[in-house]
């Protein structure tokens, strides 16, 4: 096939001797060469290979220190028609505050401050979480008595004889420091300064979540020799836990299944036999739930789980006991907590039941069950004991009622420390999240950082600058008002925000490249381009010399 | 051809002044041991634990490595960890693969006298699902929305985590699948990403590859105890070859640690350097290799409990709460 005019040209072009023409547009074409490999190749590969990091705020995550401490101030209402004076209401403030600090200890170089102070307002409380009513009035006897209602209210009864300022700023401080101290000692960062006590309630209760799954099951191990067994689960849960759900709504949501298994099987433990009844001891309970054949899967995927499992053991192992301690002493209520996971009741049917019969528990029956429940379920929500003051009285104070908020299972007062308890976590988790993030993306430059990420970023810095805001404010007359709720849920937010940034799925799509693996890449890819480049700007080099040898010559000659 | 051998050398002086620059940063970047020291909780118990299981072997002849990971999956289950903290990432299936002669089962030993495949295997990870990828994911919690609770990795800082690998591996890597290849500077990244965001207590690491000391050598988080089954340069060793099968069914390495298991149960107080102790390099063919300069506690004072078994902390209720009934005057 003959060469198309062009191509001939160009061929022959190659063998002819070269004319100033062919060379100066060679060189023409090496030029845009490179110049088209230099402006638009190097940053096309640039662009295309570059990982995208968007600038996250890290100045502004520097800024939170565990040093700086979060101020939480307390307001109390004075509720009184004894005569108080407005000095007397600043003496007690002063005092309450003067204790508050003396009963602080030192803080860990990197343990999170907080510090709780308290103001002291006379009148009636709003119906705000950190606002509290203390209502005095004249004691019958001679004796200080502080009655705490389920509400966000407590009366102090002070004989006509004493002072009710020192009272007062006793009852306040000692109320204020032992929260700030149960709070420091909650949490992980200050694990050194925890007494064994509080190590221990600390491992029960669950991390804050905005969610729990809870299930309640009834759990039968043996129908074909025993009975079979239903529960109205449904009435029960109305009645007894609904209340409760109802009333941390504002904070997490508690989530409530059921489940019947029947057929269950026994836990791996044999039950001692005793006697006419059977029993466990406390050592074995440790081994008492059959993970591997007791179904209680949860289809929820991450929210921490809690079972609450009513256990009906066979007809021959009845009336099955819980013994405490080496004297034999049955546990009244037959249940016990297992840490981390939910709790466990054994039901003991009636004497008189036959094997083959059909048993539901009522309603009226499970409400010890679910006494046992609830005690057991604050206790992994992590309410504390003795909120907010414990039975036992102080010098000035002689007898402390607390009373139990039997509507609900939870008080305001309890309700009120918890959601301090969670503002704390929160917040040190939102800020020490956000610190590892810019911590990890710093030392890891193959790290995609998206937009979304430091919109979230940007987001939960806002939540956490709201939660001051939401602490520290006054109301139009001056007087100090702080909203406890609002920056539990601004806390909880900052956390959950920084959270799903630091465990976006984006995050790890770029990881660790050898430098051989680049090399090995790219080598392929360049030098084909590479090879025809370098010669030719090697050509037009030579070329360029010899011209300039050349008119050196013609110079010298013409000179001669 | 002057220029272009020129050009080669700045290359290679190029080349080298970059990787000198690389490991000087290296080294920079690397905190000391001390500030590390630091951050080491006290020792006081753990609350949970949790295992991590990863064949990354596809195909028949790597048949060992199947049941290298199901015997280990076994014994954690043995010792008390239940399946919903125990994630299994199983690339094949050799059960019910049509070469095997005995279907549905997998056996460790040519006597076949357990069935490693038993009647309760719940493999999270299958087939292709096992990834670098998902295993990075798995570790360091980024996992999509959408994934379900068994295939998550939902570690606190109170957990304790049992990571063990098989596959086929070399210097620094690990194959998953003849298709990809894990490094050992992406599981020491993951491991710092889990520390820094508190998903664990402790870790035990125990990888058995060839060259596998090489793969935990990159380490740098805290609080992690590595075993690997063979030094660097060296191969690690099938064991029993099974002639009804035509493959061997376990490795050297694996077996003996599963030989020792036998002897230890839920209420054991046997401790890692027993383990570590009873490793016979004549029997195992490759010296195993155990690093502790990342790990706080001493060995003698690590029960295997720690990471095998499953603590459950329990408080007996003396109390309960009188819900529901009328308040006292």
């Amino acid at each position: 096939m003959p060469l198309p005019a062009k191509l001939r040209v160009f061929f022959k072009r190659r063998n002819e001797p070269k004319t100033v023409i062919s060379v100066h547009s060679e060189r023409i074409v090496v030029l845009v060469s490179i110049l088209l490999v230099l402006l638009l190749g190097l940053p096309l590969w640039w662009s295309t290979t570059r990982v995208y990091r968007a600038e996250l705020p890290a100045e502004d995550i520097a800024k939170f220190k565990p040093i700086d401490p979060l101020h939480i101030p307390f307001v109390f209402y004075i509720d009184t028609n004894m005569s108080i004076t407005v000095d007397s209401i600043n003496k007690i403030e002063k005092s309450a505050g003067l204790l508050i600090d003396k009963q602080r200890a030192l803080y860990a170089p990197n343990e999170w401050s907080v510090r709780y102070q308290a103001s002291v307002c006379q009148g009636a409380a709003p119906k705000i979480p950190g606002h509290y009513t203390l209502s005095i009035h004249e004691a019958s006897d001679a004796s200080v008595s502080v009655d705490i209602a389920v509400g966000r209210m407590a009366t102090v009864s002070v004989p006509k004889t004493a002072a009710i300022e020192p009272v007062l700023a006793q009852l306040i401080s000692t109320m204020v420091a032992k929260e700030e101290q149960e709070v420091r000692r909650r949490r992980p960062g200050s694990r050194k300064s925890s007494g064994e006590a509080a190590q221990k309630h600390s491992d029960r209760a669950l991390k804050y979540s905005a969610e729990y799954a809870v299930t309640f099951t009834l759990l039968n191990e043996d129908p074909v020799d025993g009975v079979s067994v239903d529960w109205d689960i449904e009435q029960a849960v109305s009645q007894y836990i609904q209340p409760f759900v109802d009333a941390l709504r504002p904070l997490t949501k508690l989530t409530i299944t059921s489940q019947v298994l029947h057929h269950a099987g026994s836990p791996p433990i044999k039950p001692q036999r005793a006697s006419n009844y059977t029993y466990l001891s406390s050592d074995m309970l440790t081994h008492f739930v059959n993970s591997p054949s007791w179904n209680l899967a949860s289809t929820d995927p991450i929210s921490p789980m809690l079972n609450f499992m009513l256990y009906v053991p066979s007809l021959e192992s009845q009336p099955m006991h819980i013994i405490q301690g080496d004297a034999h002493k049955q546990l009244r209520t037959n249940a016990f907590l297992v840490s981390q996971w939910g709790g466990i009741t054994i039901a003991n049917l009636p004497k008189d039941t036959i094997p083959g019969s059909h048993i539901v528990f009522s309603q009226a029956q499970m409400q010890e069950y679910m006494g046992a429940f609830i005690a057991q379920l604050r206790e992994h929500i992590g309410i504390r004991r003795d909120v907010p003051l414990a039975r036992k009285g102080t010098p000035l104070i002689k007898n402390i009622r607390v009373r139990q908020a039997t509507a609900t299972g939870i008080s305001d007062w309890e309700l009120d420390a918890l959601l301090r308890q969670w503002l704390v976590d929160n917040r040190e988790t939102a800020i020490t999240t956000l610190q590892s993030l810019t911590r990890l993306v710093d030392s890891m430059q193959n790290m995609v950082v998206m937009d979304e990420i430091k919109a979230k970023v940007d987001q939960s810095l806002f939540e956490l600058g709201a939660i001051e805001g939401a602490l520290n404010a006054f109301d139009p007359s001056n007087a100090p008002v702080t909203d406890h709720l609002k920056a539990c849920q601004n806390a909880a937010m900052a956390s959950t925000l920084a959270e799903s940034a630091f465990f976006d799925p984006s995050m790890v799509s770029m990881l660790y490249f050898p430098d051989q693996h680049k090399y090995a890449i790219y080598l392929p890819f360049f030098l084909p381009v590479a090879l025809p480049l370098l010669t030719a700007i090697k050509r037009v080099i030579n070329a360029r010399k010899q011209a300039a040898r050349n008119s050196k010559d013609t110079k010298k000659t013409k000179d001669e | 051809m002057n220029l272009w051998q020129q050009a080669m050398r700045a290359a290679g002086a190029i080349l080298a002044l970059y990787t000198l620059l690389c490991c000087v940063a290296l080294a920079v970047a690397d905190p000391s041991g001390e500030a590390k020291m630091e951050q080491f909780f006290d020792q006081d118990d753990h609350t949970n634990n949790w295992a991590v299981l990863v064949c990354t072997s596809r195909f028949w002849f790597n048949y060992r490595h199947i049941s290298n990971t199901l015997s280990m999956y076994r014994t954690v289950k043995r010792m008390g960890i239940p399946d919903s903290h125990i994630i299994l990432m199983l690339a094949d299936d050799v059960a019910c693969n049509p070469r095997n002669s005995y279907p549905a089962a997998v056996y460790d030993h040519p006597r076949k006298a357990t069935d490693l495949y038993g009647d309760n295997v719940e493999v999270d990870y299958r087939g292709y699902e096992v990834t670098v990828e998902n295993f990075i994911r798995l570790l360091t919690g980024r996992v999509s929305v959408d994934t379900p609770r068994s295939k998550r990795l939902l570690t606190d800082d109170k957990s304790n985590v049992f990571i063990y690998m098989t596959g086929h591996g070399g210097e620094d890597f690990l194959k998953f699948q003849d298709s990809e290849e894990i490094n050992s500077y992406d599981i020491a990244d993951a491991f710092q990403q889990m520390w820094e965001k508190k998903r664990y207590k402790e870790i035990l690491f125990v990888i058995d590859t060839c060259q596998a000391n090489t793969m935990f050598s990159k380490f740098y988080s805290p609080n992690i105890l590595s075993i690997g089954s063979s030094r660097k340069g060296e191969n690690s060793y099938s064991y029993f070859h099974d002639y009804d099968l035509g493959v061997s069914v376990i490795d050297r390495f694996t077996y003996y640690n599963l030989e020792f298991f036998e002897s230890v149960d839920m209420s054991s107080k046997r401790t890692m350097a027993d383990l570590v102790g009873a490793y016979n390099t004549t029997l195992i063919y490759s010296h195993p290799g155990v690093r502790t300069d990342l790990y706080s506690r001493k060995l003698n004072e690590t029960y295997l409990t720690d990471f095998f078994g499953a603590v459950q902390n329990i408080e007996l209720t003396t109390e309960a709460f009188p819900i529901g009934q009328p308040e006292s005057p």
